[in-house]
């Protein structure tokens, strides 16, 4: 019997025990204890800030949030950080639950995949006064348009020049190169020696390739044809190039069509453009690569580009300038590969790409604007450029970030960053108007136009031609364009404002 | 007294009858209104717009409704046909099964407790070694179908069982007397006797594989070719990834509610139940 009793108490007192645990170490009751044991004065201002980077992805990412925090609020005593993670996939619906609950954050980072439509929603406050007050600040100190990269201020404001972001970081899409096997091709072949950087007593520097290595797009067919290798029975052993057919549609399309002299889409998200004679080439040329020209695996949606690439099966793919980091850390070390921007088409008169600028911004019913944009110049100041890229090796959209000894000293490590600066220079504005809507009714048909191509070229596919296809897509964005254009007309009359 | 007795029951179900008129009918409602007005979720209705939200669903030329509704009766009618020729066998051998009945019943309801999202990355893998299944336009719609299958196999096999359980077993005696063979025996007695049963899953599995999502969203996204983008996915991307468009994504709801019940009521007048013997 008091065995039994013991055993009895031993069950309730674990149970107690790990209830206990739970209120002390989860959920809100955790920040309850934390305020109960903190002994730290506290601070007048709580400022909410909401991102969907966090410090739970990895130990960079922890390291990087716990040492802007503890900079921040040295600097600032009167400021408590306060982080919520948001995952990406759910932020727009989150957001709007929140601003019409009226509990947004005070600051957050938005993807130019939102921003645009975030402001003409009207959850964004302007910054253009704020600016203002900041230019007269040091120029390391100063987050006006004159101290970034060109490419990096431009899906930060509307045609009119209201401000509703600061950039955080710039990306851009390109082709990375698979180095290895580059230089293994180079040894017998002059072409793709070339293609690397030559060094001043001649050498090539098998490193580092060119940032317009590749002229043009028959250039690089050819190459990407070199790069192939077969097995006995025909199959693609070592593939140029890869493709992905899979959903990401104008992912890989818009680039090619920007080497190429198109846009996806006018400046107002008024028109798309892609179905003209630069995207119908692009479209075609991509196809081309794969059913034609040989040089790619087979479609494959369970594998991704990346993952053929870090295998060392494929000679270069499209990604972006970011992902550096990844194929580095994914690989245990692996960092013999080099980007470049995408070479001109026959419409095209230049090396270009896609550039982004993914931003910080502060929300209509912030509280304290004051305090928020205190921590947005912080972040998007040279100093924080430097943190971002300490931590997270993140290349800076600021101008003055590239002549930092730091950047230099990145550059002879990493010789893979060579050219990012070059491409994200290169890059015209990705598309920016309702991309998630465009995507459902494009993607699809671009999706088509890859897997069926010799069909349709055949004349027995689901569309008359490639040109047809395109059109028919844009037609659907053209829609999407339409209603989405109301809807904002919608907005500026709740809020008595015109368009 | 009387009255108070009478007022208890009412009393006891209220929780649950608010919880159901807060959260089922008035967001029922709320979605109807909104199907006929112009909608946006962050800055509410604005205009009346009559029918115009289920004009556009069902003629206007951009309008993807009819491959969506033809994808998802596809797939239902392939889950429907392949959960019952899953479940009810599984049920048949569970039943007869001398040992170990509760361990089976066990491993084949795993499934339905399991979350769909976690079945649907695995199966995303698996299907990408089986022959690419979600690769190509005619394989990816069964594909997901028979991830729909394995899904809901184990729990339609636990209501089979129930029924089964409640077939007196003197007819079988009887028919073993008459000299009923084993399949005369599933076809005269089983059969008939699991009607209502078979009904009831046959109901339940279309009106969940109306409702698919989470396998699209996580395995296909509507794709290749939008072979597999059915009427879930499309009113989820209209509702929340498009700026104004809730009260078009509503007009498909109540589109795909009206498809569903009719569905119903034509299956429940074909098998409507009926006394099947005499107790």
């Amino acid at each position: 019997m008091a065995k039994r009793s013991f055993s009895t108490l031993l069950a309730y007192s674990g149970a107690v025990l790990l209830l206990a645990a739970v209120l002390l170490r989860a959920g809100i009751t955790r920040a309850w204890v934390d305020d109960l044991t903190d002994t730290t004065p506290p601070r007048s201002i709580k400022l909410r800030v909401w991102d969907w980077w966090s410090p739970s992805y990895n130990e960079e990412y922890g390291a990087y949030f716990d040492d802007l925090e503890r900079t921040f609020e040295a600097n600032n005593p009167d400021i408590d950080l306060v982080y919520q993670n948001i995952p990406f996939g759910n932020y727009v619906q989150k957001l709007s639950t929140a601003m019409v609950g009226r509990t947004p954050p005070d600051v957050f980072q938005s993807s130019v995949y939102w921003a645009e439509g975030f402001y003409q929603r009207g959850m964004l406050r302007p910054l253009n006064d704020l600016l203002a007050e900041n230019s007269r600040r040091p120029t390391h100190q100063r987050v006006t348009s004159d101290t970034f990269l060109p490419s990096a201020w431009r899906h930060n404001h509307t045609p009119s020049g209201t401000v509703f972001g600061i950039p955080q970081i710039i990306d851009a899409q390109c082709l990375i190169w698979n180095l290895d096997l580059l230089e293994h091709a180079a040894q017998d072949d002059a072409e793709i020696r070339a293609l690397f950087v030559q060094r001043t007593d001649e050498t090539v520097d098998y490193n580092r390739l060119r940032f317009d290595a590749v002229r043009d797009w028959d250039h690089f067919r050819r190459i990407a044809q070199k790069l192939t290798t077969h097995h006995p029975d025909g199959s693609i052993d070592q593939a140029g190039f890869v493709v992905s057919a899979y959903s990401s549609g104008a992912g890989m399309f818009s680039p090619w069509m920007a080497a190429n002299g198109g846009r996806y889409q006018d400046a107002y998200g008024t028109k798309a453009h892609f179905a003209a004679a630069n995207g119908v080439e692009a479209m075609q040329f991509i196809a081309r690569l794969y059913w034609e020209d040989g040089v790619c695996p087979p479609f494959r949606r369970q594998i991704s580009d990346v993952e053929l690439f870090q295998e060392g099966k494929v000679a270069c793919m499209v990604a972006g300038t970011w992902s550096g980091k990844d194929i580095v850390r994914n690989t245990l070390g692996w960092d013999h590969f080099a980007k470049t921007a995408f070479p001109p088409g026959p419409r095209g008169q230049e090396q270009k790409t896609m550039t982004w600028g993914n931003m910080l911004v502060i929300t209509q019913r912030c509280t304290n604007v004051e305090a928020a944009w205190r921590y947005i110049q912080f972040v998007c100041s040279l100093e924080g450029n430097l943190l971002r890229h300490k931590h997270l090796g993140y290349n800076g959209p600021r101008l003055d970030f590239y002549a930092t000894p730091a950047w230099s000293q990145t550059l002879a490590n990493r010789p893979y960053l060579s050219n990012v600066k070059e491409i994200c220079l290169a890059g015209d504005k990705l598309r920016h108007t309702e991309i998630i809507a465009t995507n459902h009714q494009a993607n699809p048909i671009i999706e088509t136009i890859l897997l069926r191509y010799p069909d349709i070229v055949a004349g027995k596919g689901p569309y008359a031609s490639v040109a047809a296809a395109l059109a028919q897509a844009e037609h659907n964005v053209d829609n999407v364009y339409r209603r989405y254009n109301q809807q904002v007309a919608l907005w500026l009359a709740q809020r008595g404002e015109t368009p | 007294m009387n009255l108070r007795r009478r007022l208890v029951p009412y009393l006891y179900i209220a929780p649950a009858f608010a919880l159901t008129l807060v959260f089922s009918f008035v967001s029922m409602g709320i979605s109807l209104y909104a199907s006929f007005h112009h909608f946006d979720a962050f800055a509410g209705s604005s205009a009346f717009v009559g029918f115009d939200n289920y004009r556009r669903a069902l003629w206007a030329p951009d309008s993807y409704f009819w491959v969506t509704m033809r994808n998802t009766g596809l797939y239902v009618i392939m889950t429907v046909v392949g959960v019952i020729a899953t479940a009810l066998p599984l049920a048949l051998l569970c039943q007869r099964a001398p040992r170990g009945q509760a361990l089976f019943r066990t491993l084949y309801f795993l499934p339905s407790i399991t979350p769909g999202v976690v079945i649907a990355l695995v199966f995303y893998h698996i299907f990408g070694v089986w022959g690419q299944l979600l690769d190509k336009a005619h394989t990816a719609l069964p594909a997901l179908a028979l991830l729909g299958i394995w899904a809901g196999a184990g729990y339609n096999m636990v209501i089979f069982l129930a029924g089964l359980s409640d077939i007196p077993q003197h007819f079988y005696d009887a028919a073993k007397v008459d000299g009923a063979n084993r399949w005369q025996q599933f076809r005269h007695i089983t059969i008939p006797m699991l009607r209502n049963t078979l009904v009831f899953v046959a109901v339940m599995t279309i009106i969940g594989s109306f409702q698919v999502f989470t396998s699209v969203y996580i395995m296909t996204l509507g794709g290749p070719e939008r072979s597999t983008e059915v009427i879930a996915y499309t009113i989820f991307i209209n509702a929340f990834a498009v700026a104004g468009q809730m009260g078009y994504a509503s007009a498909l709801a109540w589109l795909l509610f009206a498809a569903v019940f009719v569905f119903v009521l034509v299956q429940m007048r074909v098998f409507r139940s009926r006394k099947v013997y005499d107790e």
